[in-house]
């Protein structure tokens, strides 16, 4: 009795083996959203094989991953990327060198929008990744308030007065007198305020580099709060997807609400900072009930977030197939023109976005042509001063922004908190202050030595 | 007799073998790993040897300092409240006199928190706890209780306190389980002659219940030390999972994981794996000898 179920266990273990034997995928592509899905659906009609997506969630797609890029052992044979960890990747010698025979791929250059172009060059030079979209950011905001309150839905004239941080602050006290709030929250503001002085965080030296504009964060977020500019709503929580279909609950000012019974508990939200992604990814899903109400125009200035980036594995054995895939998703106009009109990406590829981007109207803006507006932005984009670090260390100067702005540390302490935690962070970077104080060193030492020669030698 | 001790080896063999490769082999590796500058990337082989420079900087450390008082506080607050709730229903449950009727619904009842995944649970009560949107506030300003929203999860010791009671909510009903057992495994000889002896109900509680639950007590009390020093996920999800606010929820293992995985300093994040583990031996010594003191 034993034996015989001993041998159905067998039987079945081996024929469950056998059965996951059965269909080896010709390509295995890795990602961590289900993004590609549809491309691989068309990929795999158009080349008749068996393509394997696995998606690894976000959070766990580094650390999953990359044990497996490292050792060899079960790498997938194409795999993307995001900006966060891009530049880190490009160096590493996971994704196969794409500017070599026979991909040529600097051969495409000048099809494809420069920056995006760029980030996926290793420090040689040489391209290990590539990327089919672009993802300057604007200004998303609610037509029909434009029009109560500023007396203008019109992108380009809304544009001007968002031209400087301060023009957009007058639009805030504005939109406070009519019971509306500029932006949700006060991150919204801080892809403006590297200014007209944009630097890397991090210098070839391991350097902090700390501007003057960068110091403004923490006056402009000061100012949005004390000003009642946002409506306390922080990125992609519950009540910051809530403000973009209407009114939000508001409890700032109790005391004053009971004097003043003609306002409300509740506030609606103008504007929002997101980059193209936004719109498909956020606002089309979220806010259903304000389609059409919505249009998009440039901040003070401009800016980028996010980003995939795709390239192969450097030791995969299909390697001719996993570049037909990438060269499909990046480089195949047929494609990618029916990508975009699925989707609403913004691409990095002229000649696709030249023709769409010619005549286009999108109904959830109104029926404003963003792609227009977001090719021009993306012009603007200067993208040599991304670094490793650039996320890691605005969160932490984002959180002590935060610290300042809710009253717990003043400017002074909560810099000095940043500077801590980042050499906590990354023992081997030299902070300013360290910077100073180095400068201060070697000032001594020079008087001293100086010192030295005029006393008498004996 | 010695070929049938053989074939014991034959049966320990699965464990042994899965221990020695997947428990023994990597905490010696992460030794190693404490030793050196490995980031994580490349291999260990790029890794520079630099002996023993992470633990001098673990004991000057005022972060890690900082998330060891953090778990200490957060840990004993939860393990009151959470104590006092189970003990006392574990007390009223078992009760000879009252002789309360379905022990085993409630017994589902308070296990339920526990069964929730802590990503929901951590979800939940970030939005119950909004400051501005959030349902506890516009309960009590609509209760009248304060005229002020209170900020919970940025005002430190609010966010620990909150951290502490979900936590005490989640393990009440696992510790009452447990000592309910205990209890129950307590002989009603005891009771019944206490009761006859006239003794009150405290006096059987501290003469009787107490020192015959001693064991199962110094259980929960291991455990909980050794889950509560592990503290990770509900400070990870609850705000921005490095330690806000002003480094209130900063714990030591929240600390391990940003050093390793976010800040990619994979050595000093063994270093502080190290230091971790030297801790819960130390506490779980102290408690035992505590425990055990008068006997021996």
């Amino acid at each position: 009795m034993k034996k015989s179920l001993f041998l159905v266990m067998m039987v079945s273990l081996l024929g469950f083996l056998a059965a996951c034997g059965d269909d080896e995928p010709d390509l295995v592509v890795t990602s961590f959203t289900d993004e590609l899905q549809e491309p691989i659906e068309y990929f795999e009609e158009l080349h008749d094989v068996n393509v394997d997506l696995q998606i690894i969630p976000t959070e766990n797609y580094v650390n999953t991953l990359r044990p497996a890029l490292e050792s060899g052992s079960g790498a997938p044979d194409v795999f993307t990327g995001e900006i966060v960890y891009l530049k880190d990747w490009v160096n590493q010698d996971y994704w196969e060198d794409l500017s070599q025979d026979p991909y040529n791929v600097d051969e495409w250059s000048d099809d494809y929008m420069e920056y995006v172009w760029d980030l996926g060059r290793d420090e040689e030079g040489s391209m290990r990744a590539l990327s089919w979209q672009t993802t300057p950011g604007g200004i998303y905001y609610r037509r029909s308030i434009a029009e109560e309150v500023l007396g203008t839905d019109d992108p380009d004239e809304i544009g001007e007065m968002f031209d400087t941080v301060e023009g957009l602050l007058e639009v805030g006290e504005m939109m406070k007198e009519h019971d509306y709030r500029l932006f949700p929250d006060e991150g919204s503001i801080a892809p403006y305020t590297n200014g007209a002085n944009p630097q890397p965080w991090v210098n070839e030296n391991d350097e902090l580099i700390m501007t003057d504009e960068r110091m403004t964060y923490f006056d402009y977020a000061k100012t949005l709060r004390d000003e009642q500019y946002t409506a306390l709503a922080p990125a992609w929580s519950p009540a910051w997807f809530a403000s973009f279909t209407g009114p939000i609950s508001y409890n700032v000012g109790w005391d004053e609400l009971d004097e003043d019974e003609e306002q409300t508990d509740e506030t609606e939200v103008f504007a929002v900072s997101l980059p193209t992604w936004g719109l498909h990814s956020v606002l089309e899903v979220e806010a259903q009930e304000t389609a059409g109400d919505w249009a998009v125009t440039n901040g003070p200035t401009p800016y980028f977030e996010g980003g995939t980036w795709i390239g192969m594995y450097k030791d995969s054995e299909n390697h001719e197939l996993a570049f037909e895939f990438i060269q499909m998703l990046v480089n195949d106009e047929e494609f990618l023109t029916e990508w975009v009109s699925e989707t609403g990406d913004v691409l990095s590829y002229y000649p696709v976005m030249d023709e769409i981007g010619e005549d286009y109207s999108n109904d959830f803006l109104g029926g404003q042509n963003h792609y227009d507006f977001f090719m021009e932005r993306a012009e603007e984009i200067d993208a040599s001063h991304v670094t490793a670090y650039d996320q890691t260390i605005e969160e932490l100067f984002g959180t002590q922004v935060g610290a300042y702005v809710e009253g717990d540390a003043t400017q002074e302490e909560a810099l000095a908190e940043f500077y801590s935690r980042v050499t906590n962070a990354y023992p081997d970077l030299v902070i300013p202050d360290e910077l100073e104080e180095e400068v201060a060193d070697e000032l001594e030492e020079f008087e001293e030595s100086g010192d030295l020669e005029e006393e008498p030698v004996e | 007799m010695k070929n049938n001790d053989r074939k014991a080896y034959l049966f320990i063999a699965p464990f042994v073998i899965v221990f020695l490769v997947f428990n023994l082999y990597p905490i010696f590796l992460t030794f190693y790993y404490s030793l050196t500058n490995y980031s994580g990337m490349g291999g260990i082989d790029n890794a520079d040897f630099i002996g023993i420079d992470n633990y001098v900087r673990l004991v000057t450390d005022r972060y890690f300092y900082q998330a060891f008082f953090n778990t200490i506080r957060i840990w004993g607050f939860n393990f009151l409240v959470q104590m006092f709730i189970a003990l006392g229903l574990a007390l009223l449950f078992s009760d000879i006199r009252l002789k309360l009727k379905g022990v085993s619904l409630f017994r589902a009842l308070f296990y339920l928190p526990n069964i929730i995944t802590i990503a929901s649970v951590a979800l939940l009560f970030s939005i119950l706890l909004d400051w501005n949107h959030g349902g506890l506030n516009q309960m009590l300003l609509s209760l009248g209780v304060i005229n002020q929203p209170i900020n919970w999860l940025n005002d430190p010791l609010y966010a620990q306190g909150a951290v502490a009671l979900i936590g005490a909510w989640m393990w009440f009903g696992n510790s009452f389980i447990v000592l309910m057992a205990g209890i129950s495994g307590i002989s009603r000889d005891y009771y019944e002659a206490a009761l006859i002896d006239g003794a009150n109900w405290f006096q059987s509680f501290k003469y009787i219940t107490l020192p015959q639950l001693k064991p199962i007590l110094l259980y929960v009390l291991i455990t909980s030390i050794i889950g509560g020093l592990q503290l990770f996920d509900l400070p990870m999800l609850l705000t921005d999972g490095q330690g806000s606010p002003q480094g209130a929820l900063n714990t030591m293992v929240l600390y391990l994981y940003n050093q390793a995985f976010r800040y990619n300093n994979f050595g000093y994040g063994a270093t502080l794996a190290y230091g971790l583990f030297f801790i819960t031996v130390i506490f779980s010594a102290v408690t035992f000898r505590t425990m055990y003191r008068k006997e021996s």
